[in-house]
């Protein structure tokens, strides 16, 4: 174990020798290219360092070695039953390594190919606990999503290499500059491509299965960095093509209010924690979608403002997503190992026996429901105030599309509190709900802790310090942003940014201010137990469920979801047990998904007959291809 | 800076005022003669005195959740113009960092109540949110709409509206304030929406909340859902007051004073909605909130 361990870390911190030229191209000026010739498939392949992959580089290798940290901690339990790990660790550093290639080459035959080994290295290390059926189950789904999203990107690349000629990302510029038509069709081919990885709704399926059956960092890894190669994916076409055309830009911006919608009401009712967690992802895709609508439309309408801060919201909230999630996953990471169990509605009470976790769960709740001190905030403002500055821009589409972006992030924040609060207080507070509670009697170790207290710190700084570290968003935001006529760092942002850390910072003051005299004033405190109006006997039972916390919220919007009930009636005058639990489908699986993987079982059946298992029938198969095969060829060369 | 500090004492002290007159009106329709409209602030005063109370189930999240709550809602009003017309701090998107620090404020009273394990104030958690979620973008449109036609991004913007759009900004001015009036009842748990009165009915909501509080953590609690009440009913006055008015801090008193006379009245003359209807009655103000939005859009694009 402490082998793999050393070996990764080793590994891991000679990437930071990418990090260097990274930040220094994040910071400085101009960029990095290095071309290698592999051999003659690929050509000359160039690796690029620019604005948008030094930040992506950035984020992957510092969760890339906190995930590792952490793995150490959270794999333990796994090692004293004698699973062997070695595999795993290869697979988590090959997907580290090709996630960078990804982010920074620039050959589309080269691309491919990373992003091949990328998806299938996380589908090894989603299938960690391959004994269980599900999670080989989600893994196979996961497989298969991805290889519908690799067929679109390769038609994406073939049709545009065929008019180009040329495999480079540099070349297939002009091309896509001057015919929209066709920008648009690849546009779409691309975004649905990229899209699935991402988990833009309609393409998000395989997310809420595969992130809960992997291991805790692989979930993080996978929902905190890797899922955002797809929203490279798209930056990168967006650099590309210059000024947008009006649909790209509606188009994302649309879908994703769509994406942030669908996600986060999803992940208010889930009571599988990890799921919610997965949910709750497609919702921050959808923000960082809603960042890069603003963004283009901005460069569109030639309205600096609403570009610039579209941009850099887009890319804030990239970053602030992977702190946060990753220190989510994590604490639900740590309460999966001490509890075995995924389902919170049998939680409850944590927060006596695994304080540590529990705060840092707090944090990250704070931090993903966008709320000061934490950075969720700052990113979410710069996206509203791009909405903001966006409506007066273009007609009155634009105008009416843009207050309703802005009333959906409202909503999107307000399910988000309705959601955190849910599962903070159903995970950790209150009274253990069942024994899988109670079983949980001391906090992880500190490999586990140490890994969360970095991110909830580095989440907090960004929240209290925005204007230090908006700095690093505006060379990548510049580069979506050359054609815009006037080039500028608007000051506008930077000082309000000032003003808000200024604010949170006298916030967090005035609470320990008011803490310190609730200490001075020193009144006594009795301990009761809670006021049940007057009820003596409460147990542990009649509390509060996470299904009831969101059921008038569920009820009011009845018909976006399916509810599959699973209920056990009391029976007989003396009813020995009962059972109740709630299930929320989802929707596109339950509406479109499944139907068609019916129609398909339903054909394919059809040629069951082919496979009779009669050698000589096979020998006739093989007698008709060759017969065939002949007679098309003599055909051919006659005509 | 002797702005600043008049606007601060306003902020802190006229939420009890607000709450005093609500009440003498109440005692007024009951024909009673009442307490002095100072009480609230004695009650706080005596709540503060006290030993505490507390469930042997709560955590550190429930000792933290009044300091969190009164802190957030008294910076919130730091960015809302109060009796000068003038905000604390003026910047721009004002709205957003408001409605994001009311929004931690909320986020602990809401898991501050959880903390308990009662199933009771689960309940009241579990509306509060519910409801909060209906009313935050509704009350979003409403600004981002006013934002837009005066093309200024900051509070301010609410009071250009009625002096210089003209029959269009009156129309918006007042159904905006009609929108932001169904908002302080609703997010200061008035009659019909809550009791504050009581907490022992099925239809409980934010009261239930802070059953198991006790001494100055109750005390802060009922203060700054005061405080709350008394920003929003400021949107109102920057709203309806024209920016032209030389007098606007006799105004701004004047209207706070009737808007707490109106909720003393409503209280008095109607009862508390049924569980189901509390939906409808919260849809009403999106109903208001896309009205303001079609009235600007119209006034944006219809010449």
């Amino acid at each position: 174990m402490i082998s793999y361990f050393n070996g990764i870390i080793i590994l891991l911190i000679t990437l930071v020798l990418l990090f260097i030229p990274a930040l220094s191209v994040l910071f400085g000026e101009g960029t990095i290219t290095k071309t290698c010739n592999i051999n003659n498939i690929f050509g000359d392949i160039n690796f690029v360092i620019d604005p948008i992959s030094a930040f992506f580089i950035i984020i992957i290798v510092v969760m890339g070695i906190i995930g590792a940290i952490y793995a150490k901690g959270y794999l333990k339990p796994y090692i004293l039953k004698g699973k062997s790990i070695s595999s795993h660790f290869m697979f988590y550093t090959t997907l580290i390594l090709s996630m960078l290639a990804v982010v920074t080459c620039q050959n589309a035959l080269f691309f491919l190919l990373c992003w091949e080994i990328m998806s299938l290295s996380s589908f090894f290390l989603v299938i960690f606990e391959n004994e269980k059926k599900e999670t080989l189950k989600a893994g196979i789904k996961y497989l298969v999503f991805m290889h519908i999203s690799v067929l679109f990107i390769i038609t994406a690349f073939a049709l545009v290499s065929i008019k180009t000629g040329s495999y480079d990302f540099a070349g297939f510029a002009p091309v896509l500059k001057n015919n929209p038509g066709f920008t648009n069709i690849i546009f779409l081919l691309f975004f649905i491509g990229f899209g699935i990885k991402a988990g833009f709704a309609g393409f998000h399926n395989w997310l809420p299965e595969a992130h809960p059956a992997a291991p805790s960092h692989v979930s993080a890894i996978m929902s905190g960095v890797m899922i955002k190669t797809g929203i490279y994916g798209i930056l990168r076409f967006l650099s590309l093509i210059g000024t947008p055309t009006k649909f790209i830009a509606y188009f994302i911006l649309i879908i994703s209010v769509i994406t942030a919608l669908y996600g986060v009401l999803y992940a208010a009712g889930q009571s599988d924690f990890k799921k919610m967690l997965a949910y709750s992802t497609i919702e921050n895709v959808g923000i960082i979608g809603i960042g890069l609508g603003v963004g283009t439309l901005g460069l569109i309408y030639n309205q600096p403002a609403a570009a610039f801060l579209g941009f850099t919201g887009c890319f804030a909230h990239i970053l602030n997503h992977s702190i946060f999630k990753n220190l989510l996953f994590f604490g639900a990471g740590n309460v999966y190992l001490k509890t075995h169990t995924k389902d919170m509605e049998t939680l409850g009470g944590l927060v006596k026996t695994m304080p540590k976790t529990a705060v840092l769960f707090l944090a990250g709740s704070v931090a993903i429901c966008a709320l000061p001190p934490f950075n969720g905030f700052i990113s979410e403002f710069l996206i509203y105030f791009g909405l903001l500055n966006g409506f007066n821009m273009g007609g009155f589409f634009n105008f009416i599309v843009l207050i309703f972006a802005f009333a959906g992030l409202a909503l999107v924040g307000t399910i988000a509190i309705l959601c955190f609060t849910k599962a903070y207080s159903i995970i950790f507070l209150g009274n253990p709900r069942s024994n899988c509670a109670k079983s949980a009697n001391t906090d992880c170790d500190l490999f586990m802790i140490l890994p969360m207290i970095f991110l909830a710190l580095m989440a907090l700084c960004i929240g209290l310090f925005p204007q230090h570290a908006f700095k690093m968003l505006i060379n990548p935001a510049n580069v979506l942003m050359t054609n815009l006529q006037t080039i500028q760092i608007l000051n506008e942002p930077f000082t309000i940014l000032q003003i808000v850390s200024y604010t949170t910072l006298s916030l967090i003051i005035l609470i320990a201010l008011l803490a310190g005299l609730k200490i001075f004033l020193n009144r006594k405190v009795e301990t009761h137990s809670t006021w049940g109006c007057g009820y003596k006997k409460p147990n542990n039972y009649m509390q509060y469920t996470g299904s009831s916390y969101v059921s008038p919220f569920m009820s009011m919007l009845k018909p976006l979801f399916k509810k599959v009930f699973d209920v056990k009636k009391p029976k007989n005058l003396f009813p020995s047990s009962a059972h109740f639990s709630l299930h929320i489908e989802d929707i596109e699986e339950a509406y479109f998904i499944n139907p068609m993987l019916k129609f398909d079982e339903w054909f394919l059946a059809k040629f069951e007959k082919l496979q009779n298992g009669n050698l000589q029938t096979y020998l006739k198969y093989g007698l008709i291809f060759l017969a065939l095969a002949l007679i098309l060829t003599i055909g051919g060369s006659l005509i | 800076m002797i702005s600043i500090l008049i606007n601060l004492i306003i902020l802190l002290i006229l939420p009890f005022i607000m709450t005093g007159i609500i009440k003498k009106t109440k005692a007024f329709w009951c024909g009673r003669k009442g307490a002095s409209i100072f009480q609230p602030l004695y009650d706080f005063i005596k709540l503060v005195k006290k030993d505490f109370v507390i469930s042997k189930t709560t955590s550190f999240v429930f000792s933290l959740t009044p300091l969190v709550t009164i802190s957030c809602i008294i910076f919130a009003g730091l960015f809302i113009p109060l009796v000068s017309g003038k905000a604390i701090i003026t910047i721009p998107a004002g709205l957003i960092i408001f409605a994001y620090i009311l929004g931690l404020g909320k986020f602990f009273s809401l898991i501050g109540a959880m903390d308990t394990g009662s199933s009771f104030e689960g309940m009241g958690a579990s509306r509060e949110a519910c409801f909060t979620s209906i009313v935050e973008p509704a009350f979003f449109i409403i600004m981002a709409s006013i934002m837009a036609l005066s093309g200024n991004y900051t509070f301010e913007s609410l009071s250009k509206i009625i002096s210089n759009t003209g029959n269009y900004g009156a129309l918006i001015a007042i159904f905006a304030a009609l929108a932001l009036f169904l908002m302080v009842l609703i997010e200061g748990c008035r009659v019909p929406v809550d009791d504050p009165s009581t907490h022992l009915e099925l239809t409980m909501i934010h009261e239930v909340m802070i059953l198991d509080n006790s001494a100055s953590g109750l005390a802060l609690l009922s203060y700054s859902s005061s405080i709350k009440m008394l920003l929003i009913s400021s949107l109102i006055a920057k709203l309806i007051i024209p920016e032209t008015v030389s007098f606007y801090p006799l105004l701004y008193f004047a209207l706070i004073f009737i808007i707490a006379i109106i909720i003393g009245t409503v209280e008095s003359s109607m009862a508390r909605l049924r569980m189901s209807h509390v939906f409808e009655f919260i849809f009403i103000m999106s109903t208001f909130a896309l009205i303001v939005l079609s009235l600007a859009a119209v006034r944006i694009f219809g010449g």
